[in-house]
């Protein structure tokens, strides 16, 4: 499989690679790891005219201790994080998330930053031009209509970031850097709730840093797939605990990860949030396995999730 | 016209120049133009691990890589791994206990397993398993190629 042609650019600074991006007119993609926009590229469904690799930015590099917050910087890889002290101690269901992420090479590759940044997929759209000319073009293509519900008036895409899913159930916020300077926000405003376009990310921001509360939480993550490594996940459930209130979390259906808080933890409780949650959920046939296989084990991964996080409490 | 960049990188202890498209892969590189065909294309999307090399010592999908992003790396590829006429410990335990079938994914097998054993000389056999689930093997191979990983910890 074949790349099509582009300009490689490598900056050394935020300064330098935001010019760059100005340079090329819209034209322009960053380039952290590489392993969610590289296959795009391959499948065409990303044509830019430049890549810009941001790799050579070191302060998006590091991991600081600051206060209130643990700030990681967006180039931190995925294998690096699993090992950072403050995630292994203290964000319980990030290290399940990190640990569950594709599989160890992919993680030493692919950053926390370009994690985030993953586009929403689909089982009709990750495809290559030749398989998705013959089914015609999808509104996430730029298309009229969707393949995966028939006579459907929107996208149903899901995006997969596992560790989305889990950063949603600890305290979150993202620092951007744009033409118009640096701005910071809480995880749940990077996402505009369309799975077809699935960021509010503004043209030439660059994630610098996530920040994740120091808060002391128990947890876990539980992925649904069908191999125990390499694949994205079918749906993935985060939750933590911190002072007896908790956050459950379901990512992986849709455009975005769902939160819900609950402060009991029987049975009852835990079935009331999980139909909170299914409320906002759309699960289709979109993924390898049935749309109501996904449905039905929400609930499923939920109670032996809170199950195992409030006994080990 | 097509755009040429020279990129300087080592390959298997050979300080290199080679002249690159920028949306040329460092498979296609190392295949095309270095005659390393040791490395090898599978899925071509960074799911399958068959042309898994060593970017600095990390095990890294090369079909998913620019070449120009390793500028000024050291690259290692299978055929980089013996010494002389002398194999790699790795090597020699594939051979011992027949852990090749139809040989595609041996190399990424070798090299994930050889990135494994530098910064863990000991894994346990929990730890080799989630590390070369990191690779497809089609043969389903995975029993003997397990075997061969844990028979090289151990010497
Ligand atoms: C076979 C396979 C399996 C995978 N399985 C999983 C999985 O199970 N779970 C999962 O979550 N992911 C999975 N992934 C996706 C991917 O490997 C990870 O999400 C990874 O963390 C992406 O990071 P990256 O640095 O490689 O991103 P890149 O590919 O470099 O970037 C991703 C996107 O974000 C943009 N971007 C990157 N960094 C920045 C930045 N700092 N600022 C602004 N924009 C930026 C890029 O332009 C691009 O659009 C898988 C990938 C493959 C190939």
């Amino acid at each position: 499989m074949i790349l099509r042609k582009f300009e490689y650019l490598r900056p050394a600074s935020i300064k330098e690679a935001l010019e760059l991006y100005d340079k090329f007119e819209g034209g322009a993609v960053y380039l952290s790891g590489g392993t969610d926009l590289v296959p795009r590229m391959k499948l065409g469904l990303e044509r830019p005219s430049a890549v810009i690799d941001i790799k050579q930015i070191a302060p998006l590099k590091r991991v600081e201790d600051q206060g209130e917050w643990v700030k990681i910087g967006s180039l931190v890889p995925l294998f690096d994080l699993r090992q950072e002290g403050w995630v292994v101690d203290n964000f319980p269901a990030l290290k399940a998330s990190l640990d569950a992420t594709s599989c160890e090479t992919l993680q030493m590759r692919g950053t926390i930053g370009g994690n985030l940044l993953q586009n929403s997929r689909c089982l009709f759209y990750n495809q290559s031009v030749f398989w998705r000319k013959s089914k015609g073009f999808c509104f996430k293509m730029g298309g009229d209509k969707c393949n995966a519900v028939p006579g459907a008036k929107r996208c149903f895409a899901n995006y997969c970031s596992d560790n989305a899913t889990s950063l949603s159930t600890l305290t979150c916020e993202l620092e951007l850097s744009g033409p118009d300077g640096a701005r910071r926000i809480a995880l749940d405003e990077l996402y505009s709730g369309k799975p077809g376009k699935p960021f509010k990310v503004r043209a030439g921001e660059i994630l610098t840093a996530i920040f994740v509360k120091k808060e002391n939480t128990q947890g876990g993550y539980e992925k649904l797939r069908l191999r125990g490594s390499i694949d994205y996940p079918l749906l993935g459930l985060a939750f933590s605990l911190k002072d007896g209130k908790g956050t459950l979390a379901v990512g992986a259906v849709g455009a975005k990860p769902r939160a819900v808080e609950l402060t009991e933890f029987k049975k009852d409780s835990v079935k009331e949030a999980v139909d909170t949650l299914l409320k906002d959920l759309t699960p289709v046939n979109n993924t390898v396995v049935e749309a109501s296989y996904r449905k039905q084990m929400v609930p499923v991964m939920a109670e032996r999730l809170i199950k195992k996080t409030v006994e080990g409490a | 016209m097509e755009q040429f960049k020279i990129i300087s990188f080592e390959v298997n202890g050979e300080p290199i120049e080679v002249e690159v498209r920028p949306h040329e892969t460092l498979l296609e590189t190392l295949r095309n133009r270095l005659e390393l065909t040791g490395a090898k294309e599978g899925c071509g999307l960074g799911a399958c691990g068959s042309c898994t090399v060593l970017v600095n010592g990390v095990p890294t999908r090369s079909c998913i890589v620019l070449t120009a992003e390793v500028e000024g790396s050291k690259i290692t590829t299978i055929e980089g791994l013996a010494e002389g006429e002398r194999l790699d410990p790795l090597q020699e335990s594939f051979m011992e206990k027949g852990a090749v079938q139809c040989g595609f994914c041996t190399p990424g097998m070798i090299l994930t397993a050889k990135a494994l054993l530098d910064r863990n000389p000991r894994p346990t056999k929990e730890e080799i398993i989630t590390t070369l689930s990191s690779n497809v093997c089609r043969c389903t191979g995975y029993k003997k190629i397990l075997e061969a990983v844990e028979a090289a910890s151990s010497q």
